[in-house]
């Protein structure tokens, strides 16, 4: 990152009402408007109101150098931004007003910050004489947000503005990326800063320094393990993608020949056609990948942080393996596994320092013994989930068709439910960067705003949002946010008529007690419709290759909706709790 | 149940108690004594944290997510016998005319407390130490009559040779133990 130094009124560009002779002095509106531009922001989402109106009318002098999307609740505002963060690895940017506003925001902020997705979130505040008195739309914003945020901090005065800003950019996109919100007072927004402006990007905080290199001890010591496993695995992370180090993965796995698997937020990091990947990791990952995981000798865990839906019981987890953890977040490091070589720094640098130092390998007998288990869960899972011509269409059938009609190539948005484990399982991602759910906090309602924000931020890219029928009327308003926008993004509803997951819990777990998961379901299209979307409903199977095709021919937004087996179980399962050799099957 | 002590260096910044303590209550972890202030160097305040756990690898997960606390400069983590540490107490004790008089030199001598205070009835005895000195002398006290009693929190500094400025900007923050 480079400084931009002295960036004054007269350096930026705006439109002739707002140009005026430099250095004046401006108010911190202004200097919030320009401090954005200075960074490179292109888009916001957000949601005016009362506490933010002065940035507002600010940033309508800026309409021609900021593009500000008007979502229809600010938690789509969240999520928007967090889609276009995840596929263009800069940051999103909210901005929304006081109270409600900022609180409509939080469900967004936690989901960014437990899958490392670097936003700045803007938030109006209530004049600063006036905090603290219970002020019309005053809520403690830094306190509700101080445990979701990576950082956060409420400026008061309009001379802070053009620090805390490179700061709060500084801060959401270095490291371990994540969330950032800036409570700004309306005082501060409107007051006249007492000396002119100037924005220089923040390179560095002395109380917080990333380590991004490695220390060459720990990657010797890494290296030694590597170069004696007899049964190596490699387990990557959302990690990897963020650090860009999808290419020295590769190399790093061919050189030395380790069969590599992926978490849930891992997927597409390497082509799934890869000869090297055997599958995804997880609760309802793969068999093969799973059973092995307590085969290893030696597991390479690259930014990736052992969630529970990975270990299953941790108390069983890879005990008999040596663990190398290579993570950017020393926090991370014997968390919930104890590492033998913890590797603090960036997976890019780390595999780039790694990569000479291991020898080349051929692991191939090792690897086979995984593709065993492929056998096994082709045919007692995924032949009869794909062949299966009697009843109603199943999920996989979709996902399996749309992946071939794609090419791999699409970027794959999904909601939280039954809907997302089945993407995950029949999507052969071929792109890096494809997939984006909600993982670690498993946000229903996340798709369909995600799925308009990663359009906006790749709109070279196919977008399709994967979403369940529960799922979907959460955030469904964000159509009329698609629609207006003109954005291309096509939408497939799975309705099943349930909220699935949980009935196949209450199924499995609950002796089919099935407790409030019915959902009496509303006409999808007309509602589409409504908002001048088009779409279409597809509930046989020897229509489903035409509608896919409709779809994805389709100029503009498209909802289809693909009417599902009722009661279908998304398997392998790792029963909560157990260890993850004891995966079910059925 | 072991007792350790964390020493937390930061920016003075407002709200910076409240990130900190967050992090100890979403562990459900109790904080037993808690003194902060400025330090020697201007804009770096030092938190002293006394905790007590039976689980020392989950302290240690403790430190790290302290110090990933943006305004964190460095963070600690000592059990007793690497520190020198006291608290300070006082004691308001009543001395009505024609009450027990107070002996001064087993105070001052064996007790190593001191009166700070003379009100017309009452005294006001300051007694420095650690936590089992200052309960001594609160079990000898007691005869006469306490009227009011106040401990701080522990404050410590570690026992190795390294100044506070040695730590900070540059030094790799410890996260160990
Ligand atoms: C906001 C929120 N509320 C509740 C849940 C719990 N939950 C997880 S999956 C699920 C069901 C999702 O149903 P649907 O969208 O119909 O998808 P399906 O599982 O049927 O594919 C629920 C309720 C959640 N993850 N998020």
């Amino acid at each position: 990152m480079e400084a931009i130094a002295n960036i004054t009124p007269d350096v930026i560009e705006t439109t002739p009402s707002a140009q005026q002779a430099a250095p004046k002095l401006i108010s911190g509106s202004e200097a919030l408007m320009m401090s954005l531009i200075a960074e490179g922001v292109d888009t916001i989402f957000g949601y005016p109101g009362g506490a933010i109106m002065p940035v507002y009318d600010a940033l309508y002098d800026y309409q021609d150098q900021i593009n500000h999307i008007l979502v229809r609740h600010e938690q789509g505002a969240g999520h928007a931004a967090e889609g276009y963060a995840r596929v263009t690895g800069r940051a999103g940017v909210c901005l929304v007003t006081s109270g409600p506003g900022a609180t409509n925001l939080v469900t967004a902020i936690a989901d960014a910050l437990i899958d490392s997705t670097p936003m700045v979130c803007i938030v109006g505040q209530v004049a600063k004489k006036l905090l603290g008195t219970d002020a019309f739309q005053e809520a403690d914003v830094m306190g509700v947000t101080m445990p979701i945020t990576k950082w956060n901090y409420q400026i008061t005065n309009s001379d802070e503005v053009a620090d805390v800003m490179s700061k709060a950019f500084y801060i959401a996109q270095s490291g371990r990326p994540g969330p950032v919100l800036i409570d700004i007072t309306k005082s501060a927004q409107l007051e006249l800063m007492t000396k002119p402006f100037s924005y220089e990007r923040c390179q560095s905080i002395i109380s917080y320094r990333p380590r991004l290199a490695p220390k060459q001890e720990q990657l010797e010591l890494a290296a030694k393990l590597i170069n004696s496993a007899k049964r190596p695995y490699v387990l990557v992370g959302h990690g990897v993608q963020i650090a860009k180090a999808e290419e020295e993965l590769r190399i790093f796995v061919e050189k030395t020949g380790i069969p590599v698997a992926t978490t849930l937020l891992g997927q597409s990091t390497i082509s799934t056609d890869h000869p090297l990947y055997v599958g995804w990791l997880g609760m309802h990952g793969n068999y093969g990948p799973n059973v092995m995981t307590d085969h290893a000798d030696v597991v390479i865990a690259i930014g990736m942080r052992f969630d529970d839906r990975v270990t299953g019981d941790a108390s069983k987890y890879i005990k008999q393996a040596k663990v190398i953890h290579i993570e950017i977040d020393p926090a991370e490091i014997d968390k919930i596994i104890r590492a033998d070589a913890p590797v603090v720094g960036d997976a890019k640098e780390a595999l780039k320092a790694l990569i000479p130092l291991v020898e080349p390998n051929d692991h191939t007998v090792w690897r086979n013994e995984f593709r065993k288990y492929d056998t096994i869960e082709y045919e007692t899972i995924t032949a009869p989930e794909l062949n299966n011509p009697a009843g109603k269409i199943r999920m996989a059938e979709v996902i399996d068709l749309l992946s071939t009609k794609t090419k791999g190539e699409a970027v794959l948005v999904t909601d939280v439910g039954q809907h997302q484990m089945m993407a995950s399982r029949y999507y052969q991602f071929r792109r890096p960067n494809s997939l984006i759910t909600s993982g670690g906090m498993g946000t229903m309602g996340f798709a369909l705003p995600a799925a308009f924000g990663a359009q906006v931020g790749a709109p070279d890219r196919q977008v399709v949002a994967i979403i369940g029928d529960g799922c979907f009327q959460m955030t469904l308003q964000e159509l009329g946010t698609i629609v207006q926008n003109k954005q291309p993004v096509k939408a497939i509803i799975l309705n099943n008529n349930f909220l699935g997951m949980v009935r196949q819990w209450q199924q499995l777990f609950h002796e089919r007690r099935y407790s409030f998961v019915e959902l009496q379901n509303p006409d999808f299209i007309t509602i589409a419709r409504g908002f001048g979307m088009d779409g279409q409903t597809c509930d046989k199977r020897e229509n489903l290759s035409d509608a896919l095709d409709t779809m994805l021919a389709h100029d503009g937004p498209f909802l289809l909706e693909v009417i599902v087996e009722k009661e279908e179980n998304v398997f392998p399962m790792v029963p909560a709790g157990a260890s993850v050799s004891q995966i079910r099957l059925k | 149940m072991t007792t350790y002590t964390i020493c937390i260096f930061t920016e003075n910044t407002i709200g910076l108690l409240n990130r900190i303590t967050i992090i100890f209550t979403r562990r459900r972890i109790n904080i037993e004594s808690l003194t902060v202030s400025e330090t020697e160097r201007k804009g770096v305040s030092r938190f002293t944290v006394v905790i007590k756990h039976e689980s020392r690898e989950e302290v240690e997960k403790l430190v790290r997510q302290i110090r990933k606390i943006v305004e964190v400069l460095a963070v600690f983590g000592y059990l007793n016998d690497e520190i020198v540490y006291n608290e300070i107490a006082l004691f308001k004790v009543s001395t009505p005319l024609g009450s027990k008089p107070l002996d001064v030199e087993t105070i001052n001598k064996q007790h190593k407390a001191w009166i700070v205070y003379w009100g017309l009835d009452y005294v006001v005895i300051e007694k420095t130490g650690d936590d089992k000195e200052i309960f001594e002398f609160f079990a000898y006290i007691k005869q006469y009559d306490i009227l009011e009693f106040v401990r701080s929190g522990r404050v410590a500094v570690g026992k190795t040779e390294k100044g506070l400025v040695e730590y900070l900007p540059e030094a790799e923050w410890a996260y160990y133990l």
